[in-house]
């Protein structure tokens, strides 16, 4: 599970002084349920996830994932955690099979491991048809289940996601968002972000409206509708940001 | 530390070198045909150029033939020499390369040398056109034989010996061995060509794979993965480190078969004939000097890759230290600079100057050790250095 505690990133910029990219968040995320942080472009979604996945350390407050600390534990947490952005990019030169064979090895996972574990992701996934092809010949939707795979080959139980659909075109996303319930099922705990009103009302269990890095409301979808009196999510969100802006 | 990890990076960036293109065309296609055919390409064009101007007649003009009947004579009956007397317009054709010479006699020319009197010629010619020069040559030769005959002459008419006016004869004996001569010539040259060849090999993957993986965006998947920083550094430079070894022997392999083809530089049979003096602890001792050469270059060119934000800032940034770099190759290029004790302490100057007294068979230890430790330790600095930054965020996720 994820617990984040007043967690505050300040940036330094040479422009703008200090930039508060995330202020003072809290929430938990539970074992097989799917959080989703729900913003706009620039609302500290990439910045709060990147703190979860051990890349950036936070300037103030806690963040636990399955108990052991993002700063002081950091080789802790990656083992627990599967990181998966719509930046995310691939090895172009490298077929599927190899890309998952280095991180299976830089993920400390045996040869034998790998390969058990990696036959069981091209079947469920459907990528035997072009796991010895290289990424540069396969198409966007090939690549995004390669980048699936290589997010959930050693296991974990904490799944980081970023933005998954952006830049997917619809058929691809849904091929995302099916695997990101699929997560669910298998009781791992999912993080969400997205900036896409429709997938946080879908996938996510409890949803985090994050805007100008704070957290605004969070809830169920029920919760947050009887909290704003509001039926729709996108109305509810309007409804939050113009509060905080007023 | 786990070497596993780092042979897992360093497997996977060879890997992925081999695999582009762009390095295979900077590795083995630019040094084994390009070079070749460069260095060829230029010995021939030099020598059928050469070829071509000894063949051609030059023609001369000459102003006042008939102050030196003599002197004309003798330029006339040259195989190589065409005399033109009666021209106007000599200066003009001589500009525009018609003719390739002019040669003006005073009025009494001949008459003063025979009452034993100097007189003064005026040879013009165009030092920029290599025809004209060749004329410069043909006449001076002339002239000379002719200079020759009057000083007999007039020693002759004087009963005097000719040895009067040679007191003595200086004879001259080159006592390099040919391992020396091989040795000033490959030390001039190679050092150089071996600086330019590690930078160059290093760079494009160096900055690939720091730069490149940025930009990609796989640098966040390796940065979430189970592997340290430190680790992640290390196998990128060794790969670095490997590319750049292998093109710059290649390089010189290339090198190599281009000098050994004979018409190589100028047509000067390159260095065919010469005698090598490199045996196995020479080569030892010019690894040596390599190692943190190859080490320096590829950390540093790693550092700056990890900074850039993108591929092209990267390459922004290396420019000037290549140009930085060849100034420095350069400089070790240039004859009669020596080093003094603390200069050795400069990177790439150092090692270019040992690798020279090396291959010329000179040995100084501490020139060796000197250049060793400082390279390794800026080698080290450098290696420190890329893992730091590897271990900030504001470089890392810079936008």
């Amino acid at each position: 599970m994820i617990q984040v505690e007043g967690l505050t990133k300040i940036f330094h910029d040479n422009k703008r002084g200090e930039v508060i990219a995330v202020n003072n968040l809290k929430f938990n995320c539970q074992m097989g349920k799917i959080y989703g942080l729900l913003g706009p472009n620039g609302a500290g979604k990439t910045t709060t996830l990147r703190i979860l996945a051990t890349m950036m350390r936070p300037t103030v407050g806690k963040v636990k994932v399955n108990g052991f600390d993002v700063v002081r534990e950091p080789d802790e947490v990656r083992k627990q955690i599967g990181f998966l952005s719509g930046e995310t990019g691939l090895y172009d030169r490298f077929t599927p099979r190899e890309t998952l064979q280095f991180f299976g090895r830089i993920n400390r996972m045996e040869n034998e491991i790998i390969d058990k574990k990696m036959g069981e992701i091209f079947q469920a996934l459907d990528m035997e048809n072009f796991k010895d092809v290289r990424v540069d010949k396969l198409s966007t939707g090939m690549k995004q289940k390669l980048s699936i795979a290589r997010c959930i080959l050693h296991d974990p139980s904490v799944l980081i996601l970023d933005e998954p659909t952006v830049g997917l075109d619809i058929i691809t996303a849904r091929t995302v968002t099916n695997y990101v319930e699929s997560f669910k099922k298998q009781g791992k705990c999912v993080i969400y972000s997205t900036h896409i009103m429709r997938e946080a009302e879908k996938l996510c269990d409890v949803i985090g409206i994050i805007h100008h890095g704070k957290l605004l409301a969070q809830g169920t979808l029920k919760e947050l509708k009887k909290y704003s009196s509001l039926e729709d999510l996108e109305e509810i969100f309007f409804e939050l940001i113009g509060r905080e802006n007023s | 530390m786990n070497w596993k990890n780092i042979r897992s990076i360093f497997s996977k960036e060879i890997i992925g070198a081999i695999r582009d293109k762009r390095t295979l065309i900077a590795m083995i296609i630019v040094p084994l045909v390009f070079y070749p055919l460069l260095f060829i390409g230029m010995g021939y064009f030099s020598q059928m150029g050469n070829k071509k101007s000894e063949e051609t007649v030059s023609i001369v003009a000459i102003k006042g033939e008939e102050f030196a009947l003599q002197l004309s004579k003798h330029l006339e009956n040259q195989e190589k020499i065409k005399t033109i007397t009666k021209e106007d317009n000599a200066f003009a054709k001589l500009e525009s390369g018609e003719i390739q010479a002019i040669i003006e006699i005073p009025p009494q020319f001949d008459s003063k040398i025979k009452q034993r009197e100097s007189s003064r010629l005026v040879l013009k010619h165009d030092s920029t056109e290599v025809k004209s020069r060749v004329a410069q040559k043909r006449i001076n030769l002339v002239i000379d034989e002719y200079l020759r005959e009057i000083v007999s002459q007039r020693l002759n008419d004087l009963n005097l010996d000719e040895e009067i006016i040679h007191p003595f004869v200086l004879e001259m004996e080159n006592v390099a061995s040919s391992e020396k001569v091989a040795g000033t010539f490959l030390g001039f040259l190679l050092p150089y060509l071996v600086i330019i060849l590690i930078f160059a090999g290093a760079m494009h993957t160096a900055i690939d794979i720091t730069a490149g993986e940025k930009e990609r965006g796989t640098i966040a998947t390796l940065l979430v993965s189970q592997i340290s920083r430190l680790e992640i550094v290390l196998g990128k430079c060794m790969a670095v480190m490997m590319v750049s070894f292998t093109s710059m022997i290649i390089g010189l392999f290339g090198i190599s078969i281009s000098l050994l083809s004979g018409n190589a530089i100028a047509g000067s049979g390159g260095i065919e004939g010469m005698k090598l003096g490199v045996t196995f602890s020479t080569f030892l001792l010019l690894f040596l000097i390599l190692l943190p050469l190859v080490g320096l270059t590829s950390s540093v060119l790693v550092i700056v890759g990890i900074f850039a934000r993108n591929i092209k800032e990267a390459s922004s940034y290396i420019t000037p230290i290549y140009m930085l770099t060849i100034f420095l190759g350069v400089i070790s290029i240039s004859q009669g600079i020596e080093l003094s004790g603390n200069m050795f302490l400069i990177p790439i100057l150092n090692s270019s100057f040992v690798f020279k007294e090396i291959l010329m068979g000179k040995i100084y230890w501490s020139h060796i050790i000197t250049t060793f430790s400082a390279n390794m330790i800026i080698a080290g600095i450098a290696l420190l250095g890329a893992t730091r930054l590897f271990n900030k965020e504001e470089v890392l996720f810079r936008s």
